[in-house]
């Protein structure tokens, strides 16, 4: 049998980042008259770099809101983290409360992994294996979540039929109820309506106080303030400013003037 | 090459999740559902019986049993291989959102048209042994080769696997691999011995002195497999019944043990060396622009 043991502060931290770079090499896409030009023209490989030798910490329990312009390294950072890119250098350390592996919840798009061929309850049961539940998981859950998507009756239906908004509550709904240790939320919240906003901030809030880490990205600076209690600043793929919100949202907005 | 499977096996039930969803689809709102991988079946066996028959003038006894047992596995080697060919580009936006291992997607595909080989397999025996003997009067012996026809199956399974990792990563760079697919394969139709045994080869080749063609034809894993599996359920048909042709003596019917050694090895090969090229890849997926 083994015992958990209690959360203290000497558990190793939710995010270790150290020394990250991501290079993207821009592939071609062609055809196979692409492939025999080749032969004899070798294309020069355009390279960029996203990320330049990033390093950061967040321990458990924190929220981290990233902010920065368009193409500054956020959305690529947030990629890094939910594992669809490898780094090109460096380490990232994902780990879970007391010592397990961290379970990840990304929601990077909601109802990115949708059929719209299937209805809402064989959704959450393919969606929610994306997310890495099992059969049991979802089921235990199934009720609970189409209660807070607040769908009803629809669930029986296939999804071409839904509008966009009731999609997204479904997804925002499968995503926390896979109970992860830390969530990634790429400008998500910005859709929907306002009651369900409010709901979708009540979760977070409730997520914060169970310990639970997230990592979100927003040009919404009301939101970043009102939800985050860290904020890391990116720019051209380095870290401009990372600190408590009210100073860098305050050099951050000192610049965008 | 061994973390990366055991990867997939962490990941099974993600796995029966896109097979489910697969079969779910296919059929959704069709009335006759199952039914429709059956039906292609049955009408391709007609049309191939009525041009044997009545065009080329050709007498062969249960000629629908010899055209059902290279339809079914060659219907699924080319749904199989075009399906999992675009499994990556239409599935582009899960890969983009969320971490999997992405040798699922084509391997979901496999899976589930392998589904539809065993229901195509259920129609040929239920056909052909039971519905035949007992309601036409018309037995097909099963042969004693039959103990070979699971080791066969497998074969396909693993040579349309190590395909399929091939042509999903291909296609995802250059998209004219399943415009090349779909080309061939109604060349191969013709070429492979789907519609008639691969011994039909064997005279003329013999003539021009060019045997170990023959044997090199063989050893293609895709007409090994044909082969395979009418040798392990069917009786040969002699030869003269094709091509009019002098009798062969019996043994020349059936491909030479070798041969068969040879394709099992190259399956092998495209299978092992599909999943390292696709390996490779994998995480450079979705970081095209």
């Amino acid at each position: 049998m083994s015992i958990e043991p209690p959360p203290t502060g000497e558990e190793s931290p939710a995010i270790e980042i150290v020394h990250l770079v991501k290079e993207f090499r821009i592939l071609h896409t062609g055809s196979v008259k692409g492939l025999l030009s080749r032969i004899w023209k070798r294309p020069k490989a355009v390279q960029f770099t996203a990320l330049k030798d990033i390093s950061f910490t967040v321990p458990h329990g924190q929220t981290l809101a990233i902010i920065g312009r368009n193409g500054s390294g956020k959305s690529t950072m947030l990629g890094i983290l939910a594992r669809i890119y490898r780094a090109t250098s460096g380490t990232v350390k994902l780990n879970g409360l007391g010592g397990r592996p961290a379970r990840i919840a990304p929601l990077l798009e909601l109802g990115a992994g949708f059929q719209n061929d299937l209805t809402g309850f064989q959704n959450v049961e393919f969606y929610g294996a994306v997310l890495g539940m099992n059969a049991r998981q979802i089921k235990d859950r199934m009720d609970t979540i189409v209660e807070f998507a607040e769908l009803g009756d629809k669930m029986d239906t296939p999804l071409h039929g839904w509008n966009d908004g009731a999609k997204l509550r479904l997804g925002f709904s499968i995503a926390v109820h896979i109970d992860p240790d830390i969530l990634l939320v790429d400008e998500v919240l910005a859709v929907g309506d306002e009651s369900f906003q409010n709901k979708c901030y009540r979760m977070i809030a409730d997520l914060q106080a169970r310990g639970k880490t997230i990592v979100f990205v927003s040009h919404d600076l009301p939101v970043v303030e009102r939800v985050a209690n860290r904020v890391l600043w990116l720019n051209d793929g380095v870290i401009m400013h990372d600190g408590d919100p009210t100073t860098v949202l305050a050099a951050y907005r000192a610049t965008a003037e | 090459m061994l973390e990366e499977m055991k990867e997939v096996w962490r990941f099974r039930y993600l796995l029966r999740q896109f097979v489910s969803r697969e079969l779910k689809i296919r059929y959704k709102n069709s009335v006759f559902g199952v039914l429709w991988s059956i039906v292609p079946l049955i009408i391709s066996v007609y049309v191939y019986s009525f041009l044997f028959e009545k065009v080329a003038g050709k007498t062969i006894p249960n000629y629908s049993a010899y055209a059902l047992c290279g339809i079914v596995p060659w219907t699924f080697f080319t749904t199989a291989c075009l399906d999992s060919c675009q499994s990556l580009l239409n599935n582009y936006s899960i890969m983009k959102k969320v971490y999997l291992p992405r040798e699922i997607i084509p391997l979901s595909y496999v899976i589930s048209n392998g589904i539809h080989l065993m229901i195509g397999w259920a129609f040929y025996f239920t056909t052909f042994h039971v519905i035949w003997p007992l309601v036409l009067g018309i037995p097909i012996p099963l042969l004693h080769t039959i103990v070979w026809f699971p080791v066969v199956l497998v074969m396909e399974c693993l040579l349309v696997l190590g395909l399929s990792f091939w042509f999903a990563a291909l296609n995802l760079y250059y998209q004219d691999v399943k415009y090349v697919l779909q080309t061939l394969f109604n060349l191969l139709l013709f070429l492979l011995p789907i519609l008639y045994p691969a011994y039909i080869h064997l005279e003329g080749l013999r003539s021009r002195g060019m045997e170990w063609a023959y044997d090199l034809y063989l050893c293609n894993p895709v007409a090994a497999m044909l082969t395979g599996f009418r040798e392990t359920l069917l009786e040969p048909v002699p030869v003269e019944n094709w091509n009019n042709s002098t009798p062969l003596p019996r043994p020349e019917l059936f491909a030479p043990t070798w041969t068969y050694g040879v394709a099992a090895l190259l399956t092998l090969l495209i299978l092992w060396s599909g999943y390292k090229f696709f390996n490779a890849r994998k995480w450079q997926f979705v970081e095209r622009y």
